[in-house]
């Protein structure tokens, strides 16, 4: 099934992907983020906080924006 | 009801906003094509006049060539880099009305609050009270001018202000580690912040921020949290940076540098306090160098006023006295040749 992954980490792209039926937004981040820690990302699907366990469905709108992230001078 | 039209109201402003940005894209990467343009014209310029240079042996004028060359092509490469940026990236979609609305409706949720000045034309949300490393630095405003989301190609279109600042001593423009003068320092975050307002994400951007502002990256702040409440002087308590403390060589403390010294005679640095001075040109010393004392009348002494153990004065006085002493043996050399006979003379006297 297709959704659209808006990744704010890095370059910040927004595409769609293809994923498995039944697939957890928890399942989905270790497969997307892999070696990254869930707490540090900001994780809304259809713009709304959701438990690890969330089912994602075809056309969910998923956002990962880390909650750290290094500025300048 | 009311909330509900103005954010429809914004979210249309946006939209059209953001198509303006899209055909601002093209104008930008015109004008940058436009520039690399200007620059190959200049190249073939110079390619000409080298080609005259060589032909009449002119090597001074082809060795200016060459300068106007390597400078040239130091610059070609940003402006292609910048070219291929707009060029490969790919046409953003604009967001549906309905897309803008749900986005602001997620902002406010995001932060509690959202506010829109009409008049300014601005979009703005408050963080939660920042801290890092102990150092409470207080909410910020993001502020973000929707009129300047047109130009994001060449202007930063938002602001970061503090609104219960806790600047750096040592410049009060700096309100956190990474703003300074409302302005943020995206580091990390720059390609992603661009990414999200170019396409009309814009509870992605306030977050993005939000997350800037709550990260302390420590090799390249504007002032350190280290540094952040200032480094007295020791002696007149001014707050200084890093850069600007001098470190006294005997007594190891920090002073500022109208505090600071430094030694004549080793060149050591020393803060006023454990300056002593030259009795003689006035001069700094350090403690270790001020042992150094004439001879004679015992005034502390820097290596450039003491020759020979001897401060001028006695040395002076040393060399008047060797030279009466010189004038007093000349003196009585003379007297003994002249009293003593001379027995030839009066040789010659007996005989006739």
């Amino acid at each position: 099934m297709r959704l659209l992954f808006v990744n704010n980490d890095g370059g910040g792209f927004a595409d769609y992907v293809d994923v498995t039926q039944g697939m957890t937004v928890e399942q989905f981040f270790d497969e997307k983020m892999p070696g990254r820690k869930a707490e540090d990302f900001l994780i809304r699907v259809n713009r709304q906080p959701v438990a690890r366990d969330y089912v994602l469905k075809e056309g969910d709108r998923i956002t990962v924006t880390p909650t750290k992230i290094e500025g300048a001078a | 009801m009311e909330d509900a039209k103005n954010t429809i109201r914004i979210a249309d402003r946006i939209r059209d906003v953001l198509l303006r940005l899209r055909h601002s894209r093209y104008l930008e990467l015109a004008r940058q094509l436009s520039h690399l343009g200007r620059e190959l014209q200049d190249l073939t310029a110079i390619s000409r006049k080298m080609t005259i240079a060589l032909a009449h042996e002119w090597l001074s004028a082809a060795e200016d060539c060459c300068h106007s060359v390597d400078r040239l092509l130091s610059d070609i490469p940003y402006s292609v880099s910048r070219i291929q940026q707009f060029a490969e990236s790919p046409q953003k979609n604009v967001p549906t009305l309905a897309a803008l609305v749900e986005d602001l409706d997620q902002l406010e949720q995001e932060f509690g609050s959202l506010e829109f000045d009409n008049q300014r034309d601005t979009i703005s949300v408050t963080t939660e009270p920042i801290s890092l490393e102990d150092i409470e630095l207080g909410p910020f405003r993001i502020q973000l001018e929707v009129s300047k989301l047109s130009e994001l190609y060449y202007t930063n279109p938002y602001y970061v202000i503090a609104l219960e600042p806790n600047p750096a001593a040592t410049d009060h423009s700096v309100t956190h580690p990474h703003v300074n003068g409302e302005r943020l320092c995206e580091g990390d975050g720059s390609a992603t912040i661009r990414a999200a307002l170019e396409e009309g994400r814009l509870c992605d951007f306030f977050t993005i921020v939000r997350s800037i502002l709550n990260t302390y990256s420590p090799d390249s702040p504007y002032v350190a949290l280290a540094n952040w409440d200032g480094e007295s002087c020791y002696e007149c308590g001014y707050a200084m940076d890093s850069d600007s403390s001098c470190l006294c060589s005997f007594c190891d403390h920090s002073v500022c540098e109208e505090c600071s010294s430094y030694c004549r005679s080793c060149e050591q640095t020393i803060c006023i306090a454990c300056a002593a001075k030259c009795e003689i040109c006035e001069e700094p010393v350090c403690p270790r160098c001020a042992r150094v004392k004439c001879t004679e009348c015992q005034v502390v002494c820097c290596e450039s006023c003491i020759d020979e153990g001897l401060c001028p004065d006695c040395r002076e006085e040393r060399k008047a006295e060797d030279e009466e002493r010189r004038e007093q043996v000349a003196g009585t050399e003379e007297n003994r040749e002249s009293s003593e006979p001379n027995t030839d003379s009066e040789q010659i006297k007996l005989a006739s």
